[in-house]
Order: C-alpha cells, then structure tokens, then sequence
C-alpha cells in the first residue's frame, strides 16, 4: 500500500481528490493567455480608424481599458490558482510523508539525522511546490503565450510570422545561454558567500586562539580570499544581467526595423509582408510581448532542474522499507488478561546489523510484580532488552514475549498501558509542561497530569512557573534532576502495568538523587520492573540481578 | 524608409550599448562597496577582543551587520539604477507627454497617485499576512522537527496518532496562510497597473479627437500611437517604484546598523624591542586575581619556573586554575608582577606576549579547514613531528585524505579526543617559550595521554609549561606544583605536598583510588 507510492501517486490522488480546481485552474490559464491576445487587436483596429479619419467611440476606448482589465485580473487569477494547487499538492506530500512515519522501523531514526529528514519534509517539498507553481504549470501557460502570439503574428502577416517562427528559437537558445551562465556564477558566488558567513561566527568562536596565536592577518588573508571570490562570480554574473536586456531590446527593434522596411518595399514583398499602419502597431506589441515568456520558460527549466534532486529524496524516503506490521487484533484486555505469564526471553539472538551479534541465546523470565536490575559491561546490551521488549525491534530467533505475547506484535495504540519507559536522556517535545507529561494524549487528562507530577514531587515546582502547566517546556528552565523527575510522570502517566527504567547518566547531586529515587521507589510498588544498572540500583531494595553477557 | 530604419536601430543600438555599460559599472560600483565595507568589517572584529564580543552581544550583532551588507549595497545599487532607470525615464516621459498635448497629459496622468494611494494602504495589510505565513512556516517546521527527531518515543508512549493529526492541522494551517499571502502579494500588482492604464481610455478618446482635428492640439497618427505607449510603458513603470521605495528603505536600515560598526582600519602592531630567539625565564609574585568589580578569586600567589620545566596547576573544582592561565593572555587582570623576559607581562603588546605565551583552553577552537591547515594556519614548516608528538599521526594516515582531511565546522568531523590532539599539536606547532595548557587532554585515554607527555618533555626542553590539570595522576612527575585552595596557592613540590598538605594529599589519594576501582569496573 503506502510501500508502492511516490510523488507520481501522490500527485495524481491529489488532482483527481480535487477535480473542480484543477479544471478551474486551466480554465483561468486558458483565458489569462486568450485575453492577453487581445487588446493589441483593439488597438489595431482603433489606429486604422484613425487613418480613415473616423472618430473613436467613447466604447472602443472602454473596451480597449475592459480588455486590459480583464487580462490583468485573469493573470493575477493564474498566478493565485497556481498557488493554490502548489500548495495543495505540497499538503498531500506532506502529509503522505508524515503517514510514512509511522510505518519506518525505529533503526531508520538512529541511521539517520532528524535535520536531514526534516530537510526533506521542508526543503525538497518545497523544491517540489517550485517546481509546479514555478516550473510545470507555469511553462504550460508561458509556451502557450507564445505559441499564440507567433499565430497571430502570422496571421496578421504571413511573412514576418515566419522571421518570427525562425527567430524565436534563436532566442530562446540565447536566454538559455545566458541563464546557465549566470546560474553558474550564481551558484559559485553563494558557496563563496556561505564561506563567507562562516567564517564569521568561526572567528568570534575561535577568537582567544587567534589572537593568542596573533593570527589576525591570517584571518583576514582567508576572509579576503572569501570576498574576493565572492567579487569575482558576482561580477561574471553582473556582466550577464547587464547586457542581456540591452540585447533583448536591440534584438526587437531589429524585427521592427525589418518589419518597417520590408513592409515599405514594393510588388510581391509588399503582398507577403504587407500590413496596415493598425496591424504594424499592433504587431509591435506583440513583439514586445514574446520576450517575456522566453525568459519565463528559460527561467522555468531551471526551476525545474533544480527541483529533481528533491523529487528523489521525497521518492527515495516514500519507498523506504517498512518495519513489520503489529497484530491488530490483540485487544488490551487479552494483554493484560495474563499477568501471570510475565516477561520472557526465549533463547533469543538479535544482531543491528550483519557484524556485531548483541545476542546469540539469551533467555531469562521475569514474573509479574517482580523487580529486576539488569547488569553488565557497556555494549553487554541492556538497552537492547528494552527496546526489543518495547517491540522497536524484532528478535532474530527465539521469542520475546509480554503476557504470553510477542512484544514485536503488540500494537503501538496499547504500549503506553503497558510499558512505562523512562529514557536515558529525556525527550523534550515541542509543547507545554503539562504535554511533557502527557505526550498529547486526550486520554490523559489534566487531573492525570497532575497527578503523575504529585506523585514524582514536581506538582510545586511546575506550579511555581509563569503560566503553571500551560508553560512552553522550553520557557521552564527544568534542572537535570526534573527532567529526569518529569521523564518519570511522564512514563506513569498512564498507569502502566510494567515499568523500564533506563540507566541515568546526568551528573545529579545528592539531594536531586535521593529525590529521584524516592519517586522511583513510590512508582514501583504494585509494578513489573525492569530497570538497566546506575548507581541508584544500589538503594533499591529487593532486587534480583540478571548479569548479561560475561 | 530603409535610411529611416537604419537610423532607428542605429539610435537603438547606441542607447542600449550606453545603457549595459551604465548597468555593468553600477553593479560593478555595488559589488566593489559591498567587498570594501565586508574587509572593514572583518577587521574591525577580528581585532577585537574575547571580553569585548562577549559584551553587549557584539559577536552577534557583528556577525548580523555582515550578513547585512548585501541587503545595504542591493539597495545602494538599486537606488543608483534606479534613479537614472525609473527617474529620469519618468522625467523624460513626462516631458514628451506634455510636450505634445499639456492638458491631455495632466488629465491621463492623476490616476497614478490613485494607485501609490492604495499602494500604501494596503501595504500594512500585505505586510501582516506575509509575517503570519512566516510564522506559520515557523510552526510548521518546529512540528516536522519535533515529530522525527521525537518520532520513537511518541511510538513508544502510543502517540504517533495523535501527532499525526496535529501535524495534519500545523500543514492545513499554513496552506490556508500562504495561500492567502499570496493572493495579496499577487493580486496587488496587477490591480496598480490596471488603476494607472486608467489613463490609456482618456488618451484613446481625447487622442483621437487630436488626430481628427477636434482636439485640444492637432496630432498626425504617429503623435498617437508615440503618445499612447510612451504613456504605457510610463504607467507600468511607476507602479514599480513602489517596489524601489521598499529595498532602499531596507538599505537604510541596514546601514544604520552597519555604520557604527565601521571603524578605521586597523593594522596589527607588530613592533618590539625585545628579542624572541632566547628562552625566558617566569617569576610570579605577590598576585592577586580578580575580575573587574568581585571579589578576588586568587591572592598572593607566588611561582617561579625556568626553561625546561614543567609546572603543575591544581585544585579542587572552581579554585581558579583556569582563571590563572587566562591571567596569562590578558583575559583577566592581575595585581602583583608576572616578570617574563626581564618585562613585566602587562607592560607587553599582544603581539610581544603572543611571542612569548602560547595558550590552549579547553576549547580546542578549531577552524572548519584541514586538520593540517589547523595546525599550520599559514605557517610553513612541516606538522609530522607534531602530529607524531600528539600520537595523532597514525589515525590521520588512515583518513581517506591523511591530514587533508577536513575537520568540519567546529571540528564536528572528528571525535572529541581527536578534536584535543589537533588543538594540541596546533599548540605545540606554534609553541614559543611559555606554554599555557589547561586541562588540555581530558578528552584523551590515559595511555594516550602519557605519551603526549613524554612528548611533551622533549619538545618543550627548553621552554616552561604550566600544566593546569584536575587529574592529577602525571603530578608526581612533574617539576614543581602550584595547588590551589580556598583563593590562596602552594608552591612546592609533589612529594613535598603530599608530605605537608592534607587537602593535596587527600584529593591525589581520592583520585588515584578511584582509578584503580574504575580500571576493575573497565
């Protein structure tokens, strides 16, 4: 299902979920390029008026201003349609991209920096959006605009539609030229500029060093370095930018010129090129209004070049392999049915990847309410116990099983009654204090909050704060020894039946140690737990040891 | 007819080649500025000091008046076009059409200021709908952020669901956001144009008249049609100074920002009586530390070290060690006398003390370059011995590009020991004849680390180095130890200490205990 789909599908579901506004967009296209067609025409036939001495209406100077009208209001329509439907298409991707992951195995988080996932969601998306708003859609319309206007042109007359339909080409390959070009100096001025604005905030890091090395020179020989080559891309493409228009107007005025002389001369040339003072001026228009097109679509190629790196990396993330799915019939209440089955490893062998084997047999069982310490050498594979027990990862061979089930199986919406996790380091999420706790989930209330913070001694000290529960978590300034407090109400939150205690690694001085401890003392009682050694374990009572590895 | 036309693209031709060369040189003026006020920037901030970036935030407000010169010199750049582009044009425009018909002109021309008018109004409103898209975009990134970096324990506590959904709202939100920026920024151009073409019907229908003799002048059809477009390329062209108006408002901005930061430029001082080829000998007495307006965090400490000795500088957390080796390079001032080379350390130019005190803080402070371009910074001679002095050299071999390799921003390429090592043999590279090392290999495993030592010893025969240092298991052998306790120093020796200072004796015995239970636990 969700394996199989890329951006193509993406798209496609989008455009056929939204039917009317993609007609509605071409519709608005269609006639952004037909009205512009007009008002040359208008004029056209106002000046031959005037050559036969008749006298303007007061309507056809209306009509004339109403076509202008209608082209500019239909051009702004274009542009906000295409808008709309980029931004449509961006909000599916979007979306299909966060659906996908739920589905990637919790190895893909630890292979992978979140900075450069989220790029992807941010970035390549909207290289995509460019691309549509400004590449696709937009060259659509743009090649449309000029194709009609070269039809026009020769239909109006015959011969310079011809010098038109040979020079457009020409044209285009030269904006091309010049866009590449300057594309080139472009990309090499901003490596050049972000060396630049590096090399800024190094020197103010790096200060005490250079001056106590006395290597302000140096410093300054590299930053010149920078500017200079910052100087010269930007001054290769100042060269580009400042001859092309003149080019461009020259280049029209020549087809002007032609067409003035060649519309002058007599007998067969005269039929062939032949035009009214009217059409002449019209034509002259049009002239003028090819050009811009041109540099769109030169402009739009780009767009769209640029955007195929991100389309890959969307692709590539959208058909990454997806862990295993869980068993959606196991119901809560068959969990929990079972208690007295405890926790068992059964002779399992689980490896990360093909080199290093955590284990090749390892078995124990934990029975219901009883309190475990896990024990052994850094790498041994304690946290590995956790996360196969937490089903983030399948075991090779043998069985992990909770309550008589097989932990990989449980489904996610259940693990939260199940396991309390209480992490190495704590997860500060983008919320309140109160979300913290509750990780956004409507079932834990604010009474549950506020009960799991009473219970973790941290109900003052939230309170204590600006706006008390409801205050951004980065705003509350939380000590080490409360987040680690705050990891603990959050794992209890939701009652659950058995609870891992993580090694805690922060450095705490005594008074947060005890406190930490005696809250982990209170949430233990009536719990399976399972904790990895720290040095806390040894004011825990009642323990027994399970040693992993030698 | 083909004379005319020849003269027609002949003119055309002038114009535009005056015009690219008028372009090329305005930018070329641009880019030439924004490289000038980049150099003097640079040099006024790397020549000032730790203490004064630190204050008032400068490093960033630096770092910000940089970023903003391009801004400053676009519209610098645009204004100077702009003027010639968009005034003058006008102005010229503006005269033809009064030239060929005054009252015509006046009448076609007032809807111009209509569509400024509106402009401005309406500004305020584009504006806010812009920052809301923005801060839209913020929240939204912060959501994506938060839900991959967060995305295994929202898995595991049960709450990919729901963050799914909330995720779902940030991205409707910001579609609805930036669709309707976009409407106004969009829709606002056209409409400007379409106010000022208002114009064009006036010009048809009084024009007109002109050419049939019924006007307020008589025009022949040319007069028209010259009429008719000059005014529309004046209309489409005043609807864009609007545009101009806003990036040389920025400019201003930016410039004011940047101009109190431009300060004459500044060449290192580099003169000096004394003579560096020598070693020197230290003598600190009678001396008390304090940061300008606190208590002194150190008093009447007194120490001595000649050529080839190594000194030892200990002391319980926050005993000042490290204010002491900052005392050094003039970070922290000093009561009392820092004698070194027959001078006393405060009479010295940075440049003089830079040539007698080489520092390493904890910091390794490397630059993003090649890991021997870190060590050489500019220098010439070879970075083997150092890199072998540091046991660095067999690691580097095996990087895919040796010592080429680059260390990142930061140094983020390589671990936090590595990082240590190459700041160290940067250090010893640059080595002059007191050496200042705080706690400089606390990232590096102990066999490691005694053999730097020994290393170390070889390198710095003749020169004094201070070793400030919580671990205190190289003390024995050190020359002379400086412990420092409660504000006050000793100056003795190791086996003397252990002999006659409790506190010394107790924190050494703490240590060495703690290392041998930690090598069972190993």
């Amino acid at each position: 299902m969700p394996n199989q789909s890329g951006l193509k599908s993406v798209v496609l579901k989008t455009v056929s979920a939204s039917k009317g506004m993609t007609l509605l967009t071409a519709i608005i296209i269609a006639g952004a390029i037909a009205a512009a067609l007009f008002p040359p025409l208008v004029l056209e036939r106002i000046v031959n008026r005037l050559i036969a001495q008749q006298q303007i209406p007061l309507n056809l100077a209306l009509t004339y201003f109403g076509l202008l009208v209608v082209s500019g209001l239909l051009e702004s329509g274009q542009n906000i349609m295409i808008t709309k439907f980029g931004q449509k298409i961006t909000h599916g991707l979007r979306s299909a991209m966060c659906a996908k992951i739920e589905h990637l195995p919790a190895a893909y988080f630890t292979g992978h920096e979140p900075g450069k996932i989220t790029s992807r969601f941010v970035n390549d998306v909207d290289a995509v959006d460019s691309m549509f708003t400004n590449g696709i859609i937009s060259m659509f319309a743009d090649t449309f605009k000029v194709l009609s206007i070269l039809a026009v042109i020769y239909y109006k007359s015959k011969g310079l539609g011809l010098m038109m339909i040979l020079i457009t080409p020409l044209l285009f390959a030269m904006t091309r030229l010049f866009q590449k070009r300057m594309l080139a100096a472009q990309l090499a001025n901003r490596a050049a500029i972000s060396k630049v604005n590096n090399h800024v905030p190094e020197t103010i890091g790096n200060i005490r060093m250079i001056h106590s090395l006395f290597r302000q020179k140096y410093m300054e020989q590299k930053y010149d370095a920078y500017i200079e080559e910052s100087y010269r891309a930007t001054d290769k493409s100042n060269l580009y930018a400042s001859i092309y228009s003149p080019i461009i107007i020259f280049i029209s005025s020549c087809i002007i010129a032609a067409m003035m002389i060649l519309a002058a001369l007599d007998g067969q040339v005269q039929q062939f090129f032949g035009i009214t003072v009217g059409t002449a001026v019209a034509i002259m228009a049009y002239v003028n209004r090819v050009f811009e097109p041109l540099e769109s679509i030169g402009m739009e190629i780009q767009n769209i070049q640029s955007a195929v790196a991100g389309v890959k990396r969307i692709n590539e993330f959208l058909q990454e392999p997806e862990r295993e799915e869980t068993d959606a019939s196991i119901t809560f209440t068959e969990l929990s049915a079972n208690p007295k089955l405890g926790i068992r490893f059964d002779q399992v062998g689980f490896r990360y990847d093909s080199k290093h084997t955590v284990f090749s047999d390892l078995s124990f069982a934990v029975e219901n309410g009883e309190a475990v310490t896990f024990a052994g050498r850094t790498g041994a594979g304690k946290s590995t116990i956790f996360r196969l027990l937490l089903g983030l990862y399948s075991p090779e061979k043998g069985r992990v099983l909770v309550h008589g089930v097989d932990a990989d199986k449980i489904p996610d919406t259940h693990k939260r009654e199940l396991f309390g996790y209480v992490e190495q380091s704590f997860h500060l999420v983008d919320g309140t204090v109160a979300e913290q706790i509750s990780l956004f989930d409507p079932e834990i209330n604010r009474q549950k909050v506020e009960d799991a913070a009473k219970l973790v001694g941290l109900h003052k000290s939230i309170l204590a704060l600006a706006n008390g529960y409801d205050t951004p978590a980065e705003n509350a300034a939380f000590s080490q020894g409360q987040l680690q407090l705050l990891s603990i109400a959050r794992a209890i939150a939701a009652s659950p039946q058995i609870l891992l205690l993580d090694e805690i690694t922060a450095n705490l001085d005594s008074e947060t140690e005890r406190r930490i401890l005696d809250a982990l003392n209170r949430v233990s009682q009536y719990r399976t737990v399972l904790s990895i050694s720290h040095r806390l374990q040894e004011h825990t009572h009642n323990h027994r040891i399970i040693q992993i590895g030698n | 007819m083909v004379r005319l036309a020849l003269t027609y693209l002949a003119v055309i031709l002038i114009v535009q080649i005056m015009r690219s060369i008028k372009r090329f040189y305005v930018r070329r003026f641009a880019n030439n500025t924004s490289r000038n006020m980049r150099h003097m920037l640079y040099n006024s901030l790397v020549n000032m000091g730790k203490d004064e970036l630190e204050k008032e935030n400068l490093g960033a407000v630096m770092t910000k008046a940089i970023a903003d010169v391009d801004t400053c010199v676009e519209g610098m750049r645009k204004f100077t076009t702009e003027v010639f582009d968009t005034g003058v044009v006008l102005a010229a425009y503006l005269g033809l059409l009064f030239y060929y018909d005054w009252r015509l002109a006046l009448l076609s021309c007032i809807f111009t200021p209509i569509a400024y008018f509106i402009a401005g109004r309406l500004k305020a409103r584009i504006t806010r709908y812009n920052a809301e898209y923005k801060k839209s975009a913020g929240r939204l990134n912060n959501a994506t952020m938060d839900r991959i970096s967060n995305a295994v324990t929202y898995r595991i506590f049960s709450s990919e669901p729901n963050r799914d959904l909330a995720y779902e709202a940030h991205l409707t939100d910001y579609e609805k956001r930036a669709v309707s920026a976009n409407l106004w920024e969009n829709t606002m151009q056209p409409i400007y144009n379409i106010i000022a073409m208002c114009g064009a019907v006036l010009i048809i229908y009084f024009g007109a008249k002109n050419v049939l003799g019924t006007g307020w002048t008589s025009w022949n059809i040319a007069a028209f049609t010259t009429f008719l477009s000059a005014f529309v390329k004046m209309a489409l062209k005043s609807s864009k100074a609007a545009k101009l108006f806003n990036s040389v408002q920025k400019a201003q901005v930016s410039w004011a920002r940047i101009k109190p930061l431009m300060k004459e430029y500044v060449e290192p001082d580099t003169r000096t009586s004394l003579d560096f080829t020598q070693p020197a000998t230290l003598m600190a007495s009678d001396l008390s530390l304090r940061r300008p307006g606190s208590p002194p965090i150190l008093k009447n400490i007194s120490f001595s070290a000649s050529p080839g000795q190594i000194i030892g500088v200990t002391g319980p957390i926050a005993c000042g060690k490290s204010t002491l080796g900052k005392a050094f390079i003039g970070e922290v001032p000093y009561e009392g006398s820092i004698y070194l080379k027959e001078r006393e350390l405060s009479t010295l130019t940075d440049y003089e003390r830079s040539k007698l005190i080489s520092y390493m803080g904890h910091e390794p402070e490397l630059l993003s370059d090649s890991i021997e371009e870190n060590i050489r910074l500019g220098e010439q001679k070879s970075i083997t011995p150092y890199l072998q002095a540091v046991c660095f050299n067999e690691e580097t071999a095996q990087m895919p590009q040796g010592a080429s390799t680059s260390v990142g921003s930061s140094g983020i390429r390589l671990s936090g020991g590595q990082q240590a090592r190459t700041a160290l043999a940067r250090t010893l590279y640059n080595a002059q004849h007191v050496l200042i090392l705080d706690d400089p290999l606390s990232a590096v495993d102990r066999r490691t680390e005694l053999a730097i030592f020994k290393n170390l010893r070889l390198l710095a025969k003749d020169k004094i180095v201070i070793l400030i240092s919580h671990r205190l298991y190289l003390f024995p052998v050190l020359d002379k130890v400086l412990f420092l306790n409660g504000g006050s120093g000793v100056f003795s020796t190791h086996q003397e200490l252990m002999r006659e200072n409790a506190a010394y004796a107790q924190l050494y015995n703490a240590q060495i205990a703690q290392m041998a239970g930690g090598e069972d636990n190993a």
